[in-house]
C-alpha cells in the first residue's frame, strides 16, 4: 500500500473536478477511481466512509476524501486527497468570481445543468443499485433500510442523527443476537 | 487586512465545525454572514449558490472560495477554505484512527451492520429528493401536480442504458447537459 502522494493528489484533483451538480456525485467517482480502477478502497469501506462522513462536521464530499486518503496512506494521504479535491473549485471559483452574475443568465449554461441535475439523480441510482447486495442483505438489514427511508423523507431529521441511531439500533441488535446463540 | 483574516478563518471554521449533514446545512451558515457582515448581498448569495451549480465542488468550499476572495483577495480566499475543511480534517483523521483499530472487532461488525443500510437509505432519499424536484413540478397535493414531461424523458434516455453498460460518471454528466441543451432548445 505505497502510493505516492502526487498519484493520491492527483486523483483526488481529477475527482475534484468532476464534482457538479454537488457534492455527493463524489459517491459514484470514488467508486470508479479507487474501487474499481485502482483497488486502493474495497466497496464496503467506501460504503463506510461515506456513512462515516454524514456524521462528522463538515462538507460530506470534503471528509469521504479525508477518510479515504488516510485510509490509503495515512495523514499526509489525507492531506493529499482534501487538497486535490479543493483545488479545482478553488481554482473555477477565483476565476469566475468577477462575472459570476453574467455567467448565471446565459440560456445555454443554465440549460445544461438543468441536465446534470437529472444526471446526478441517475448517477446516484445507479450507485446505490451497485450497492445494495453487500449492504441490504438480510431481513434485519432490509427493516432498517425501510425505516430509515420513511423517516428520512417524512420527518426533518438531521442525517447525523440518522446514522448514530442505526449503529446504536445495529449494536443492540448484534448483542441480543449473540447472546441467544 | 490581518483582522479581516482573523474574522474570515473564525467565521469559515465555525461553519466547517457546525454544517453537520453537509451540502446544503451550510446555507443558513451563508445567509447567515450576509446577515452580520457586510460581505456579500442577498442577489451576490443567490448567485454564488447558482453558480456553485454550474462549478465543480461542493457549494460550502464553492462559497467559502468565493467570499475570501471579494473580500480579502487570493490570501483571503486560500484562509477561508482551508478554515472550512480545518476542523472536519482533524475530526476525520482522529475517528478513521479509531475505526481502524477495531475494524475486526466484534461490535465494530455489528454497528457496520447498521451503517450500511443507513448509508443506502441516505443516498436513496437524496435520489428521491432531487427525482422529485425535477419531476414534479408545482407541487401542491398528492393529486395536484405538474409532470415536466422534458425532466421525465431525460431522465429515461439516461438511466436506461447507463443503468446496464459500464458507466463512467463523468460520461452521464455530459450526456445530462448535452441532453438539456437539446430539449430546452425546443
Amino acid at each position: 500500500m505505497n502510493k505516492s502522494l502526487f498519484e493520491i493528489y492527483k486523483i483526488f484533483l481529477i475527482i475534484g473536478a468532476q464534482l457538479l451538480g454537488g457534492g455527493y456525485v463524489i459517491v459514484p467517482l470514488l467508486k470508479k477511481y479507487l474501487v474499481e480502477e485502482r483497488k486502493w478502497i474495497s466497496e464496503n469501506e467506501l460504503i463506510d466512509y461515506f456513512a462515516m462522513s454524514q456524521c462528522i462536521p463538515g462538507i460530506i464530499a470534503g471528509n469521504i476524501a479525508i477518510c479515504t486518503g488516510y485510509k490509503i496512506r495515512g495523514i499526509t494521504g489525507a492531506i493529499a486527497a482534501i487538497s486535490g479535491i479543493i483545488t479545482s473549485p478553488f481554482i473555477c471559483i477565483i476565476l469566475l468570481a468577477n462575472i459570476l452574475n453574467e455567467i448565471t443568465e446565459i440560456e445555454i449554461i443554465k440549460n445544461a445543468f438543468w441536465g446534470i441535475r437529472i444526471s446526478v439523480t441517475v448517477l446516484i441510482i445507479i450507485t446505490i443499485k451497485d450497492i445494495w447486495k453487500s449492504s441490504v442483505n438480510s431481513v434485519f438489514t432490509y427493516i432498517l433500510y425501510l425505516i430509515i427511508l420513511t423517516a428520512l423523507i417524512f420527518l426533518p431529521i438531521s442525517p447525523a442523527i440518522i446514522i448514530i441511531s442505526a449503529a446504536l439500533i445495529a449494536l443492540i441488535y448484534g448483542k441480543v443476537r449473540s447472546k441467544n446463540v | 487586512m490581518f483582522k479581516l483574516y482573523i474574522m474570515l478563518f473564525t467565521e469559515f471554521s465555525k461553519i466547517g465545525l457546525f454544517a453537520i449533514g453537509g451540502g446544503y446545512a451550510v446555507l443558513p451558515f451563508l445567509y447567515y454572514l450576509q446577515s452580520e457582515y457586510n460581505w456579500f448581498s442577498t442577489d451576490e448569495l443567490t448567485n454564488m449558490i447558482a453558480v456553485s451549480n454550474i462549478t465543480p465542488g461542493p457549494i460550502g468550499i464553492n462559497a467559502a472560495t468565493y467570499t475570501g476572495y471579494t473580500t480579502a483577495g487570493i490570501a483571503g480566499a486560500l484562509i477561508a477554505t482551508l478554515s472550512i475543511v480545518l476542523i472536519p480534517f482533524i475530526l476525520t483523521v482522529l475517528i478513521t484512527k479509531l475505526f481502524d483499530k477495531f475494524e475486526n472487532n466484534k461490535t465494530m461488525c455489528a454497528i457496520f451492520t447498521g451503517l450500511r443500510p443507513a448509508a443506502c437509505a441516505l443516498l436513496s432519499s437524496i435520489a428521491i429528493k432531487l427525482f422529485y424536484r425535477a419531476i414534479f413540478t408545482d407541487f401542491k397535493s398528492l393529486t395536484e401536480f405538474q409532470i415536466d414531461i422534458s425532466s421525465l424523458i431525460l431522465f429515461i434516455i439516461l438511466i436506461l442504458p447507463f443503468s446496464f453498460i459500464k458507466k463512467n460518471p463523468l460520461i452521464t454528466i455530459l450526456a445530462g447537459a448535452i441532453g438539456g441543451i437539446i430539449i430546452k432548445s425546443f
